[in-house]
């Protein structure tokens, strides 16, 4: 029986009080327990994930380069690494765990008779930075060491093979300036996007189509999610989204063109351009010296780059497209559209006595006994110096630059291609901007003959020849799908008749004859030798431009040779060859 | 022994039971996230335990608590303490206390040893009754010391259980209640002076000088001061002091409405969670994480279905000794599972402290396991008024 006293009372309400407090107490925890697994849940599972997920963002592969026939010039080939798993290796420490995979690393070096690529400097890197990764070992092995390590791989513990994409350039040094090179970069984060934690570097162009189309030729980058631990290491990798290879890029690069034009270029320091004058579709462009594509594959050497920098024969240089050249004789047709477009009476002969006097300056003739009289195209034919000395004193500066504008000369081209040179079309301002000085009737003699301050492109003198040829200046350009651009050149159809009928007689008798020799097209051009330096310097870059065939041309040439004896002798056969690789030999009659 | 049985309170025996199974799956899925193979069977032995400690239960349960205390009160204490100063001298060192005694940890013993010193001391009937100041002092000592010798392991956790269950069982005795009152208002304003003056001292732009100067009059160690900075400032420091704390939150939290699954904690199978303490004081992390708030709230009514029946077998004593065993032991539950989950969600500063029936530890199952027979004994022998 119980007891009724007072002490006792207080006993029973205790008991119950304190079963009450226990259910509040209990009903808090509930409430608190709430709060942090249902209303604050996402905020944990973030937090969670931000812990526990990396997201890594995967290099999706790059699009190829071909020519217009196919043929490949920039592709990917499959180059194999053996990566370590760091996981495999954790140890109770860090020192422990960075020093059980150098250990590894020496005992797979010795199965797979591979030498170490990496130290203990690398290991501890990628344990502090990025140890959810697999650390690549040995990179792009080749398939000796790859056998060795498929026959042990049951002896080998946490090491695999991770394939990647890896540039590779099929023709090697060929159009090496126009193709361009690649490098390994970070993708570009889609705008707006979280951080990614690691990545795999992706192909970037750094010069050349590969540069200038790259946007177009890279992939799309994917995404995987790794699971890591408490101390970093990865349990399990999951691709949420796959990597997408980038779009193929054909260019108007016709193979046959290119590499007979590399022949006729190898060993020499010059620059050629092919181009088709009705769409500005570029055949070929060569520039020489030049390097191997291969060897920027999959990163250049210090030394090496160096040794191109620092080469005075500059290969890294794209003559064709960026080249600054005096452009010589074959700035005279552009002289004669510009006096034809005043009326200047072609026809008229002039006296050429070998030189040309004005003051004290005298400007000699090729033929130092004269050419005797001489009308316009017969001028162009024999590259009369006085001629086009008088002619250009006649009409002027501004008429010749006027002239050479209206042609695409001293502005860039507009090609899809990041370098692009404007040259110089020098007139007053520009002189005395530059030199401090006044023009003088010299420089305007000077000008008339192709030489003084003028500066010229090859890829300009191809699209100034076609021009001529087609009668619309074209925008040259790699992509055969690309809109054609084209304006009409402002010069009087008669005027474009004589300068044809000039560099038709080139070809026919006159300093050219070698470059149409045999071929089994008929063609226009004209020859350029241009005296640069002085004295013991005194070098000649001789020149040839061309359009064939005569009527409707679809060949536009323009080729230079740097340190040559002279445009026909030197330049014209070169180009005879590359158009006879295009139009084929005459046969023998 | 068909009353006996009609008398069995089976809602506080079968929330045991279950409670048992949540362990031992917990213990499995906090085991096998370990990368020792130790742990990956150590469910098997909190099984094998839990049997041993079941027919403990029984006995207990069906022996008349009256004898039980007559006959082991007063050795259990005398032993208790024993093996308190053996540990001090022979215990094996884990985790920053001296709390191991061959294979099991005397602290936890002497909870009950304690408890059932109180009960009988003041549930024996003699003529006069044992509610003056000078028993007060008296089971003051009696506490202390115990509580002395625990605190000296370090075992704070321990310490902190066993004072509530001292304070109610006193308190329900009747001894000296007006001091024992003022007892407690004195350490309640005391613990909120410490709080505050930790407050104080650590809040954002206190100069180092200042902050030495204030500790200096806290008597908290440095690693306890830490503990309670976390509790007051839990946003600072989440790499550090307070990474356990942010981790059991995470787990917790992540866990969501219905939980990841039993066997697919993520945060303690990649072992965010802290592996040293996810078994025993953060088991409640890694059931939480994988069932949910469901399976907490679950969790959290077991428990209830055991301290509340505790104080209602209280309540229905027939005698001091049986109120007082039935009251001290559920407070000791209630305040281990109430610190041990406050603690894991940011309530209470961290302590080291395990759940009951879910933590593994052998020592401290079997100790609750027997505990919770006495409690049963009273329920089952209440009416057999033999003294």
């Amino acid at each position: 029986m119980k007891r009724f006293d007072k002490e006792s009372l207080t006993a029973d309400v205790a008991c119950i009080v304190l079963g009450v407090l226990f259910v509040i107490c209990l009903a808090v925890l509930a409430v608190r327990l709430k709060e942090v697994q249902v209303k604050d849940t996402a905020d944990y599972r973030y937090a969670y994930s931000r812990q526990a997920v990396r997201r890594v963002q995967l290099a999706g592969e790059r699009g190829r380069i071909l020519s217009r026939n196919g043929e490949v010039l920039a592709g990917n080939r499959k180059a194999v690494s053996i990566v370590c798993d760091a996981a495999d290796f954790q140890k109770k420490t860090w020192k422990a765990t960075v020093e059980s995979i150098q250990k590894a690393i020496k005992e797979v070096a010795l199965l797979i008779g591979a030498e170490q690529e990496i130290g203990e400097r690398s290991i501890k890197r990628h344990v502090n930075q990025s140890l959810a990764m697999p650390l690549a070992v040995w990179s792009d092995v080749d398939h000796a060491v790859l056998a060795r390590f498929l026959e042990n791989e049951d002896k080998i513990k946490g090491f695999s093979v991770v394939v990647s994409e890896e540039r590779v350039y099929p023709y090697g040094a060929v159009a090496s300036h126009l193709i361009g090179y690649v490098g390994r970069d970070r993708a570009e984060a889609v705008a707006g996007d979280e951080k990614f934690n690691f990545f795999h570097p992706e192909m970037r162009g750094r010069s050349g189509v590969e540069h200038y189309y790259d946007s177009y030729l890279k992939g799309v980058p994917g995404e995987s999610k790794l699971l890591v631990d408490a101390r970093g290491f990865a349990i399990e990798e999951n691709v949420v989204i796959e990597p997408r290879p980038g779009p193929d890029l054909t260019l108007s690069i016709d193979m046959k063109v290119q590499l007979a034009a590399e022949k006729e270029l190898r060993g020499e320091k010059g620059a050629c351009v092919v181009m088709d004058p009705r769409n500005g579709e570029i055949l070929a462009m060569v520039s020489q010296p030049g390097y191997n594509l291969n060897s920027f594959v999959p990163g250049i050497s210090h030394d090496l780059y160096d040794r191109y920098v620092n080469d005075p024969g500059k290969p890294l240089l794209n003559r064709a497209a960026g080249g600054s050249y005096a452009p010589g004789s074959i700035f005279k047709p552009v002289v004669a559209l510009a006096g034809l477009k005043l009326g200047y009476p072609y026809a008229e002969k002039y006296e050429c006595t070998g030189v040309y006097t004005l003051g004290k300056m005298h400007i000699r003739c090729a033929n130092r006994w004269g050419h005797g009289p001489l009308d316009m195209p017969e001028a162009i034919m024999k590259s009369c110096n006085p001629y086009f000395c008088n002619l250009g004193m006649d009409i002027g500066t501004n008429a010749i630059v006027k002239a050479a504008h209206e042609l695409g000369l001293g502005e860039k081209t507009g090609i899809d291609f990041g370098l692009d040179s404007s040259g110089v079309i020098p007139v007053a301002d520009w002189k005395m901007r530059t030199y401090g000085e006044k023009w003088f009737m010299g420089d305007l003699a000077q000008m008339s003959i192709g030489q003084g301050m003028l500066l010229v492109s090859p890829l300009q003198m191809a699209r100034m020849v076609g021009a001529i040829g087609t009668g619309y200046l074209v925008t040259p350009k790699l992509l055969p799908e690309a809109e054609t651009i084209r304006r009409k050149v402002d010069f009087p159809k008669n005027a474009l008749k004589v300068v044809r009928e000039g560099m038709r007689r080139v070809v026919d008798g006159g300093t050219g004859k070698r470059a149409g020799k045999d071929l089994a097209v008929e063609l226009c051009g004209k020859t350029g030798t241009a005296e640069i330096g002085k004295g013991e310097m005194r070098r000649k870059n001789t020149w040839f431009i061309a359009y064939a065939p005569r009527e409707n041309p679809t060949v536009a040439l323009a080729i230079i040779i740097e340190n040559g004896d002279s445009g026909g002798g030197t330049a014209a056969p070169k180009a005879r060859n590359i158009l006879a690789a295009i139009f084929g030999e005459r046969s023998a009659e | 022994m068909l009353e006996k049985l009609k008398r069995f309170n089976y809602v506080m025996f079968f929330s045991m039971l279950v409670l048992i199974a949540i362990g031992t799956i917990a213990i499995h899925s906090a085991g096998n996230a370990r990368t020792e193979e130790v742990f990956h069977n150590m469910w098997v032995n909190n099984l094998t335990t839990a049997v041993f400690g079941l027919a403990v239960y029984l006995a207990i349960a069906f022996t008349n608590y009256r004898k039980i205390l007559d006959f082991l009160a007063l050795p259990g204490y005398v032993g208790a303490i024993v093996m308190l100063v053996a540990v001090l001298i022979f215990g094996s060192t884990i985790y920053g206390g001296r709390r191991w005694l061959w294979f099991f940890q005397p602290s936890e013993i002497s909870k009950l040893a304690v408890i059932s010193l109180m009960a009988w001391l003041f549930g024996a009937q003699s003529e006069r009754p044992r509610t003056n100041f000078k028993w007060f002092m008296y089971s003051l000592a009696l506490i202390g010391l115990p509580a002395a010798l625990i605190l000296a392991e370090p075992d704070l956790g321990t310490t902190l259980t066993l004072i509530p269950a001292c304070i109610v069982i006193l308190f329900v005795a009747g001894v000296w209640r007006r001091g024992l009152m003022t007892l407690i208002l004195a350490s309640v304003i005391a613990a909120g002076a410490v709080l505050s003056a930790v407050w104080e001292a650590e809040k954002p732009g206190v100069s180092e000088e200042r902050r030495a100067a204030i500790l200096k009059y806290v008597p908290l160690k440095a690693h306890q001061v830490k503990r309670v900075r976390v509790f007051l400032f839990p946003e600072e420091d989440q790499l550090g002091a307070g990474y356990n704390l942010r981790q059991a939150l995470i787990s917790i939290g992540s866990g969501g409405m219905t939980g990841k699954g039993i066997g697919k904690g993520e945060t303690n199978h990649l072992k965010y969670l802290p592996q040293a303490i996810s078994m025993n004081d953060f088991i409640f992390c890694v059931w939480a994480e994988e069932t949910g708030f469901i399976g907490s709230l679950t969790l959290l009514l077991l428990f209830g279905a055991i301290v509340v029946p505790g104080c209602w077998t209280a309540f229905f004593a027939t005698d001091v000794s049986g109120r007082l065993l039935a009251i001290g032991v559920s407070t000791l539950i209630f305040a281990h599972v109430y610190v041990n989950i406050a603690m894991s969600i940011g309530l209470v500063p961290i302590t080291g402290l395990p759940l009951p029936f879910i933590s593994s530890g052998r020592t401290f199952l079997v100790t609750v396991m027997a505990a919770l027979g006495l409690v049963q004994s009273v329920s089952v022998h209440r009416e057999e008024n033999i003294r």
